[in-house]
């Protein structure tokens, strides 16, 4: 069966925001709607907190890190679902149950995963 | 028995959504079954217009597409080190699936072509080449863009496909209504572009309007009780049917008011005008938005001439249209028609409240035209430069400037 990504683009909230702790029923209410089919997913501390790392001159080279996330955009990544689905109208489906997809704090992006195996 | 090539090609052409969906259904790989088939297209142009088209024609592209697919399933699996898995494609039953699962078949990759997880370029990229049977290169002559393009992005629309496990089926009851909406916009899409270009100094675009009118046939014959089916065909149909009389010998467009309308199609407006009623019975309450344009083409068609036109029930119909379906673009159709009715002082206030269009040309030029009709030619020659300068088509200008040269008769 296939699987999917469902990228988690939200307000960019600190842990000790209140806003964080009023959203956790609602992703404990999905996380418990969607158990049969989720394979995985983590929540991320906010854009502050990243760091953008890059080895200048290849393997082995100097390593560069810089502080925040690759792309700064309104919406940071916060974090994401692994789920399974038979097709993407399925997946859609799922994702369109995530909280950030209709509690107005921004949106899911869809991927379904490569299978490099 | 030899057959003339455009009889062949046309056979090749109605037959080529029926034999992608029978493969795509047979292989679960869309791709793979366009491809396929179009080996098989190329062969038969090949041998057909030499030995004469087969008596089954259908069942002759399935079976070689058949075995395209196979081959090519072999190729792909003996290069990855796998063995393969198109054993259980090698059905040696020859008997064509009947025409009711080919239905269901070809229902599912429309919904397949028009997912509205593909982008609106590429679901009117597909439905031409795959429902509608056109070449990489008609595709590309028919969205104005270079083989490459149309080819990329064919190509990304099928990965997509395949990758992203777009489902090759009808969605269910619930989903339907949303879903076949995004149908019915691609083939409206693709008529809009062909009666009335966004682009160029064509006037119309007939290949693109024929292509839409078979994408819209070819729905009404999968779905023939769902009411914005019919409506998007009827509309097809009434506006169509001044094919003949829209474009002057100069090139210029000519406005409904000086269209002749004895050479309108009479077929297709009989079409119409009874689809549209058929529309209407079946949703009588809350009538379906390509109905009820459809009933204000026919109300054109019906009228022997501009003068004789009923105007009231145009603008009750626009009325409607505004209950069912409130665009800018309909308050502006309402708008013209209350300038024919009731003068161009009430037209230009009906226009000008329209809102959210005064970045659009067509609203300027509209403008344009009844500040003229008022003798206001200052104020009119403003907004056709406006008009112009938001990029109206160089037909809609010239006509326009004929117009705006012509004597004010309010």
């Amino acid at each position: 069966m296939p699987q999917y990504a469902a990228l988690i683009w939200s307000t960019d909230l600190e842990p000790s925001d209140p806003a964080f702790a009023a959203m956790m029923p609602r992703y404990d209410a999905f996380t418990h709607e969607a158990e049969a089919v989720i394979r995985g997913g983590a929540a991320l501390y906010n854009n502050a907190t990243a760091t953008t790392v890059r080895v200048q001159g290849g393997k082995g080279g100097d390593v560069v890190t810089t502080d925040g996330p690759y792309a700064d955009t309104k919406e940071a990544l916060t974090g994401f679902f692994l789920v399974e689905a038979a097709d993407l109208d399925e997946a859609v489906t799922w994702a369109s149950k995530i909280p950030a997809a209709w509690d107005g704090s921004g949106c899911v992006e869809v991927r379904p995963v490569l299978d490099v195996g | 028995m030899t057959a003339p090539v455009d009889a062949v090609e046309r056979t090749v052409r109605d037959e080529f959504a029926r034999v992608v969906a029978t493969l795509a259904r047979v292989t679960g790989d869309v791709g793979l079954a366009e491809d396929a088939t179009q080996e098989a297209v190329v062969r038969a142009l090949q041998v057909w217009p030499r030995d004469g088209v087969p008596e089954q024609p259908r069942a002759w592209l399935t079976t070689v597409a058949r075995r395209c697919a196979i081959d090519r399933i072999r190729r792909e699996s003996q290069r990855e080190g796998k063995e393969a898995e198109a054993v259980w494609l090698l059905d040696p039953d020859p008997t064509p699936p009947p025409e009711s699962v080919v239905r269901d078949d070809v229902l599912r990759l429309v919904f397949t072509c028009c997912h509205p997880a593909l982008s609106a370029q590429a679901q009117v990229a597909l439905s031409l080449r795959t429902l509608g049977g056109l070449t990489t290169a008609e595709v590309a002559r028919a969205l104005l863009i270079s083989e490459a393009t149309a080819a990329k992005r064919l190509t990304r629309a099928k990965q997509k496909i395949a990758d992203a496990h777009i489902p090759y089926r009808v969605p269910s009851d619930v989903e339907l209504p949303a879903r076949l909406k995004g149908v019915l916009a691609t083939v409206y899409l693709i008529f809009n572009e062909g009666y009335a270009p966004s682009a160029g100094d064509c006037v119309v675009r007939q290949d693109l309007v024929d292509e839409a009118l078979r994408l819209g046939r070819l729905l009404h014959d999968l779905m023939p009780d769902e009411p914005g089916v019919i409506g998007l065909l009827a509309l097809m149909l009434l506006l169509d049917c001044r094919r003949t009389t829209r474009v002057a010998p100069d090139g210029t467009a000519l406005r409904l008011v000086d269209q002749n309308r004895g050479a309108w199609d009479a077929r297709m407006a009989a079409e119409g005008v009874t689809l549209v009623a058929e529309g209407v019975r079946r949703t009588p309450t809350l009538p379906d938005p390509y109905v009820v344009q459809a009933a204000i083409a026919g109300c054109h068609a019906l009228a022997p001439s501009y003068q004789e036109t009923d105007w009231d029930a145009i603008i009750s119909w626009y009325d409607v249209l505004l209950l069912v379906s409130d665009t800018p673009a309909a308050r502006l159709g309402r708008a013209s028609a209350i300038a024919e009715r009731d003068g161009p002082a009430a037209g230009l206030a009906a226009v000008l409240a329209v809102e959210g269009l005064d970045h659009h040309a067509w609203w300027h030029g509209s403008r344009a035209e009844l500040l003229h009709r008022l003798g206001r030619d200052q104020e009119a020659r403003a907004a056709r430069d406006e008009a112009d300068r938001l990029g109206l088509n160089t037909p809609a200008l010239r006509s326009l400037d004929a117009s705006l040269s012509r004597p004010a008769s309010p």
